[in-house]
């Protein structure tokens, strides 16, 4: 099993956060994402509903000037992460291909010295947060092992954003059997659940879920059982159950 | 031809219609997972992937029953799926009962699931492993070559619909596909909690359902899947039969 590289990963982010004193934060998630694929920069565009995305952090001005053009042109690597699940990796953007796909963002691009540009959607089925975008000086693709990297950097991110979301903070995810509780079928299952319950999109009942279970020390996993044999239910309605509570957008304990 | 070549020629034109028909990865798995079933006359098997943290993930089995399906999750610990993975070869245990000192979790649960022999091939990309199928009988015993070298096939069958053929040879491309298969799965499993809780059922009922619906209407089923999550489809009528 591939631990490692996730262990190795979020080492990394802390070991930036510490240096600053702080939490692990998204900007963090940047830079050492960069250093660990050799990328001359790093970036972050984060989903503000209705296929919005707006750049939030970047790790020098050469990479926010880039994500920003981005977000005014519409177009770019980025722009197609975000539409798309896959990963858009545009290893020469000198190249006809390149400037045939983005016109005006892959001239832009290599005038400003970036020749290769990954974008990386944080993704999680339905659920889209937002874009990882790497950045380099020069033409050439991601070796296998910096691919693999980038997108456990991706998935960082992502539980960052929906940490961030559900008023949780410095929260290190605890690693189960080979992966985060994150990635397991019967939470996705229960998300799909909370969604109907809730009346709101899927990615609304994950910060639910993943806030109940912070604030009450549990496993996301359990949590989601526990929706799944209809013990726990969202919307305070249910036979006999108590009426969950949601968490609240300060991070505060809900009372109960 | 005797009506076991026959089912087997069946199964193999049914597989490869559905690559070049409206491709849909989640349902010709499921199938091809089905197939193995009636075809190596085994009980149960699973297509598991691996994803890029290197954990095995079920894209496909040819079962709903959980307990089953903890099974193939657990098999991110120990088992014949992770060792096959590891050392890239087929690993059989034609008697479970005798596996506990190699796999002591793995063979208890399996027992305890009713079965007797579990078997992992492995699902290969040029010099790569991108998964691998699994197989559980609930009888001990080996299989017989013969049923290796068709779940081999099968395996590979697998591996040629994930990444459609004709772009392996751009790493990026498969990479960009495994991403697909193993985000669709996802979607689907959302989806399959929307509606069965829409319709007050089990989350395997709602997966019966989906696909079910899927079929009889000839839709995609990681389209349909992503229409439920997103509230575009008609859940009534996706979950009354």
């Amino acid at each position: 099993m591939d631990q490692d590289r996730v262990v190795r990963a979020w080492a990394l982010i802390t070991e930036h956060a510490q240096r600053e004193g702080v939490s692990a934060s998204l900007r963090h998630v940047c830079t050492a994402c960069a250093r660990a694929v050799a990328a001359t920069g790093a970036g972050l565009s984060i989903t503000r509903g209705s296929g919005r995305h707006d750049p939030v952090v970047a790790t020098d001005d050469n990479s926010a000037e880039l994500a920003e053009l981005q977000f005014t042109l519409g177009e770019g690597p980025s722009a197609d992460a975000m539409s798309g699940a896959e990963p858009v990796l545009a290893a020469d953007l000198s190249a006809p291909a390149s400037r045939c796909r983005w016109p005006m963002f892959a001239p832009a691009a290599t005038r400003r010295g970036v020749l290769a540009m990954f974008s990386f959607p944080l993704a999680l089925g339905a659920v889209r947060v937002g874009v990882l975008d790497l950045y380099r000086d020069r033409a050439g693709g991601l070796a296998g092992e910096e691919l693999a990297d980038a997108l456990v950097f991706a998935d960082a991110a992502l539980l960052l954003v929906l940490d961030d979301r559900g008023g949780i903070t410095g929260a290190y995810p605890d690693l189960v059997d080979g992966g985060f509780d994150e990635w397991r079928a019967e939470v996705h299952q229960a998300a799909g659940m909370v969604s109907v319950q809730l009346g709101l999109g899927v990615e609304e009942a994950l910060v639910r879920l993943r806030a109940y279970a912070y604030a009450r020390d549990r496993r996301l996993v359990e949590v989601a059982r526990d929706v799944l044999g209809r013990r726990l239910r969202f919307d305070g309605g249910g036979a006999g159950n108590p009426p969950a509570e949601g968490n609240r957008p300060n991070g505060e304990e809900p009372r109960r | 031809m005797n009506a076991s070549d026959r089912r087997v020629r069946e199964a193999f034109v049914a597989l490869a219609d559905r690559l070049v028909t409206d491709f849909d990865v989640l349902d010709f798995l499921e199938l091809l997972a089905k197939r193995c079933v009636e075809l190596l006359e085994v009980d149960a098997a699973g297509l598991l992937l691996a994803d890029h943290r290197g954990t095995l993930k079920l894209v496909a089995a040819s079962t709903e029953q959980g307990r089953v399906l903890e099974l193939f999750q657990l098999q991110n610990r120990e088992g014949p799926c992770l060792d096959c993975y590891r050392v890239g070869r087929a690993v059989h245990a034609g008697d479970l009962a005798a596996a506990t000192d190699r796999w002591p979790q793995f063979a208890a649960a399996a027992r305890a699931a009713g079965f007797g022999s579990a078997h992992a091939l492995p699902m290969r990309l040029r010099d790569g492993l991108i998964g691998g199928l699994n197989l559980f009988d609930s009888q001990p015993g080996e299989l017989e070559q013969e049923a290796i070298d068709l779940g081999q096939a099968l395996a590979d069958v697998a591996t040629i619909g994930i990444m459609h053929e004709r772009t392996v040879r751009d790493r990026d491309l498969v990479f960009g596909q495994l991403q697909t298969a193993l985000n669709q799965r996802v979607v689907l499993d959302q989806a399959k909690g929307v509606l069965a809780e829409h319709i007050g059922t089990s989350v395997d009922d709602a997966h019966a359902r989906l696909r079910a619906y899927a079929r009889r209407t000839g839709r995609n089923l990681g389209e349909l899947a992503s229409e439920v999550v997103h509230g575009s489809a008609d859940l009534a009528e996706i979950g009354g039969r």
